[in-house]
């Protein structure tokens, strides 16, 4: 699965640690996000769209595989 | 929107438990080593007694750190712990299959599993799969 997290985050000048804070996750967990090596679920995709104010097919999109 | 952690879901033991489980281990080693290298004159049932009870100190502090939790215990961190029962699970059914095999060939008399040494391999399994798919996504 892609996703525009990174770009996002950039628009709002935020830092992971500070998205991973609004979220209650670790920092960690959004890098791994942002690198596609994990997946969220449908709870956290959720509110990392709330975040950003977007929907979330906008930051996550599937890939070829999926 | 400030969003809780999920700390308080699903199972596992405060974070401290981890510091404690470490010492745990460090005490069960120090005092196994301890009787080896002095060369005290032990009875067959104290050599017994301490073994079993430096087993069980391992065991127990093993126990420790694989449940505490993280400082974040979020949803990747469960995925993580599922991932690593589920293959230390497998990778324990294949030890108990092929372990009197290499008995027989490198001890000779197949000699009985013990629960203790199987136990002990899981946990060591369980945190070395855990472990490296933490720092693999760092």
């Amino acid at each position: 699965m892609k996703n525009t997290l990174k770009v996002e985050r950039a628009k709002l000048n935020m830092t992971q640690q500070d998205l991973a804070d609004k979220v209650g996750v670790s920092r960690q967990t959004i890098n791994s996000i942002e690198s596609e090596k994990y997946v969220p679920s449908t709870l956290l995709a959720i509110k990392i769209s709330e975040i950003f104010k977007t929907t979330v097919n906008d930051i996550f999109r599937l890939d070829d595989g999926d | 929107m400030e969003s809780k952690t999920n700390n308080n879901k699903g199972g596992g033991i405060h974070k401290h438990f981890k510091k404690m489980g470490i010492g745990i281990i460090v005490l069960a080693l120090l005092i196994g080593l301890i009787i080896k290298l002095s060369h005290i004159e032990l009875m067959p049932t104290q050599k017994a007694f301490f073994k079993v009870f430096v087993m069980n100190g391992f065991i127990l502090g093993l126990l420790f750190v694989a449940l505490a939790k993280e400082k974040i215990e979020d949803e990747m961190i469960a995925q993580m712990r599922l991932k690593a029962m589920s293959q230390t699970f497998i990778w324990a059914v294949l030890y108990v299959i092929i372990r009197p095999f290499m008995d027989l060939v490198f001890r000779d008399p197949v000699q009985d599993l013990m629960g203790q040494e199987l136990v002990l391999a899981m946990l060591l399994g369980y945190l070395l799969n855990y472990y490296s798919q933490k720092f693999s996504n760092k």
